[in-house]
């Protein structure tokens, strides 16, 4: 796989660093930190899917939707232990993900992206619907459990969780898997023509995005502790994935963590200065810009950064 | 002089301490919807009278807001925000229906004593009657929609049914929350207690542009009026109606009507059309302490909504109310306490010598006689007529075609006749 001593180094800083936070930042500032974990890890989720193999999905949050739905349904309305609700959530999940597949096998590009968008939008009707009385109809479900109570216990968990995606992906991205679905993303015909699956590879792809998805989606629910349509399958919600990744880096690890953070932290610091709507056109426009400016993402400015800074040590 | 110097350092630090001393109040809502904004400043301006006047146990009152932009994980944000960031003693809060539900938790969680004075959702009340310990600190100055509903019925029966003879209806309803939510408590009841049958039932998209082909529909099923339920893209419905010159009467729940804007939001393409709407409301005559808050109202603030909504009036008497009972409890940090204080506020608030408005609370197992059931820490209202108790749950408001507005029911507040539109024939 490649591992160098500085790799264990940077995980080791980044994951000693994470988790003493708590006891130098106050508690508003974890609870943003949570919102950015969960961020990075649907931001992960679908970088593994659209960044590597170049199926852009715009219905992620249908994925996201069914992990969140299936634990919370089996706990308040069942009464199943968090501990059986959110495994069989993320069973329920990566089946969704092979639903999502299917489509991939035919076609890609913008036919893709739509057939994904119309299973978000399929969702959101069906959860207002179908049983309303177990999904909560449109006004969704409050007083669902919650698995810690206060910042710094959410934030552990949140940040545990977001690390071991994040580790877990990394490694696996390190492997002649990952290097054939980033080939995927680059000519799919070549890697079909190398004598590769390439229909093995994508479901593959699927299938981790939909764990990491349904993962992300079950512990975000029990961490709300409520759960709602109108938010969960908005097209607002699934730019903003797709934002915290290209924003980030797409097909690298650290870069949709650094891009969930940015934007969590930049529209929560804004928010005394520009308490209304305002803080939204702002927060858009520093992205667009920043995206404009270098399209390859915050990692590749601290990449160059970096460069600069050891070349200036050189010299 | 070295003593000198840490007396001076001191009292230093004692004054900055004591000016330090406040009450933070926060805000959760809309920053961008007439309602949010009627919460807001009802609230300013209560925390200003009350800060005039010396302020709470000495204390001056400082008030932060946290917009939610009406999306329920935003709400969630927010509430965390005032609870962490800005360690709000209390918070007010103009959010809607999935909102509320959406920061309760976090409300659980931190039990910070929050009243919310726009959403009417009956779920909420019932998570109190289930679980009364954790739900302590929530209290709801607005009559719940069950309430609103059933005296809706009311009106259906005494006005649609009896005075125009109506005997079927269409229900056109706007795919929401809200939406689903009136149209099952109508539905329920209007065939039963009032004997108008619901010929069927059309849901609409919130983004819908064109209602002809949906007009049309409601007129192939030969009711005799249609009920109207819209709390999103009211002003489209209401203003197509009205140009289409739509062949029958339209009532229900119409959330733009609530407010002033409403006549110039629909390009003057408004009259004809009746709502239901919380008290006060447009065309609702004040007693003098809340024409007095609307004198205020409209000295200070020159954009819209000029006359605020509903819950501007519950944000603004049920403030002073929080503060009375944080006085009476010594403050908020003894939430049962406080909690025991806020039920026994109760504002009667009068007009020509008789109860007009109530800010009070139901009693937690007092039964109210027309529902019977219970209403633990909703705002108290009556149901049956003469409302000496309290202030009915809800008026049906009517738009004229000259652009002005009136109560039509019930009929001790009626400033106004209910009336059909000029190109609707009895």
């Amino acid at each position: 796989m490649g591992l160098r001593w500085f790799h264990y180094v940077l995980w080791g800083g980044l994951i000693s660093g994470m988790f003493l936070l708590p006891q130098v930042v106050s508690n508003g500032t974890l609870r943003t930190m949570i919102f950015a974990n969960y961020l990075a890890i649907f931001a992960i989720s679908w970088d593994v899917l659209s960044g590597r193999t170049g199926y852009v999905s715009f219905g992620h949050p249908f994925l996201i939707g069914i992990g969140a739905y299936t634990t919370a349904i089996l706990t308040k309305r069942f009464d199943v232990p968090v501990e059986i609700s959110i495994p069989v959530a993320v069973v329920v999940t990566m089946i969704a993900g092979l639903l999502v597949l299917l489509p991939a096998l035919r076609i890609r590009g913008s036919y893709f992206a739509l057939v994904t968008l119309a299973f978000m939008e399929l969702l959101y009707q069906l959860v207002q619907v179908i049983r309303p009385d177990l999904t909560g109809g449109t006004r969704g479900m409050s007083g669902i459990q919650t698995l810690t109570r206060g910042a710094a216990n959410g934030y552990y968990l949140s940040t545990a969780l977001m690390l071991s995606v994040a580790v877990s992906m990394w490694l696996l991205m390190k492997t002649r898997i990952g290097t054939a679905l980033a080939a995927i993303g680059m000519n799919e015909e070549s890697v079909r023509g190398s004598g590769l699956s390439t229909t093995r590879l994508k479901a593959f792809a699927f299938l981790t995005s939909a764990l990491i998805a349904g993962l992300g989606g079950a512990f975000y629910v029990h961490y709300l502790g409520s759960l709602a349509p109108r938010a969960l399958f908005d097209i607002n919600f699934l730019f903003t994935i797709i934002v915290a990744a290209l924003l980030g880096g797409t097909s690298t690890i650290i870069g949709p963590m650094i891009g969930a953070f940015f934007m969590t932290f930049l529209l929560e610091y804004l928010r005394p200065v520009l308490p209304g709507a305002e803080r939204y056109f702002v927060y858009g426009a520093i992205a667009l810009l920043l995206y404009m400016y270098q399209p390859k993402g915050l990692v590749e400015l601290a990449q160059r950064g970096f460069q600069r800074l050891r070349k200036g040590g050189l010299a | 002089m070295i003593k000198t110097a840490l007396l001076s350092g001191t009292c230093i630090a004692l004054m900055a301490s004591a000016a330090g001393a406040e009450i933070k109040v926060g805000f959760i809502g809309s920053l961008s919807s007439d309602t949010g904004l009627s919460t807001l400043r009802g609230a300013e301006i209560a925390v200003e009278e009350l800060n005039a006047n010396g302020g709470v146990m000495g204390e001056q009152i400082t008030l932060v807001s946290a917009d939610t932009g009406q999306d329920p994980t935003e709400g969630i944000r927010a509430y965390e925000y005032l609870a962490e960031t800005e360690e709000v003693d209390f918070i007010i809060s103009g959010s809607i229906d999935d909102v509320s539900l959406g920061w309760l938790p976090r409300m659980q969680e931190y039990r910070i004593p929050t009243l919310d004075t726009w959403t009417s959702y009956i779920g909420i009340i019932d998570m109190v009657v289930e679980d009364p310990d954790s739900m302590a600190p929530y209290f709801m100055n607005i009559a719940s929609d069950e309430a609103l509903a059933t005296l809706y019925i009311n009106f259906g029966a005494d006005v649609l049914k009896e005075k125009m003879g109506w005997d079927s209806v269409v229900i056109l309803a706007e795919d929401t929350a809200f939406g689903e939510a009136i149209t099952g408590l109508v539905t329920e009841a209007l065939a039963p207690v009032a004997g108008i049958e619901v010929k069927e039932i059309i849901t609409y998209d919130v983004a819908t542009v064109d209602f002809a082909p949906i007009f049309s529909r409601a007129q192939d099923t030969g009711a005799d009026f249609i009920y109207q339920v819209s709390s999103v893209n009211s002003q489209v419905v209401s203003s197509q109606y009205v140009k289409l010159q739509v062949p029958m009467a339209m009532t229900g729940v119409n959330v733009a009507a609530l407010g002033m804007e409403y006549w110039e939001d629909t390009g003057g393409a408004g009259g004809g059309i009746s709502t239901l709407s919380p008290v006060p409301s447009v065309g609702f005559r004040l007693d003098p302490a809340s024409q007095e808050f609307v004198d205020t109202y409209q000295a200070k603030y020159d954009s819209r909504p000029l006359l605020p909504h509903f819950n501007g009036f519950n944000a603004y008497h049920g403030l002073k109310q929080a503060m009375a009972a944080a006085e009476e409890a010594g403050g908020f940090d003894n939430v049962e306490g406080w909690a025991e204080a806020m039920k026994k506020q109760d504002l009667v608030l009068e007009l020509d010598g008789q109860l007009w408005l109530r800010y009070a609370f139901w009693g937690d197992d007092e039964v109210e006689p027309v529902t019977g059931r219970t209403y633990p820490h909703n705002i108290r209202f009556d149901l049956s007529e003469p409302f000496d108790d309290a202030a009915p749950s809800m008026v049906v408001v009517q738009w004229y075609e000259d652009g002005t507005a009136a109560v039509v029911y019930p009929e001790k507040y009626a400033t106004g006749e209910f009336t059909l539109p000029s190109w609707v024939k009895q």
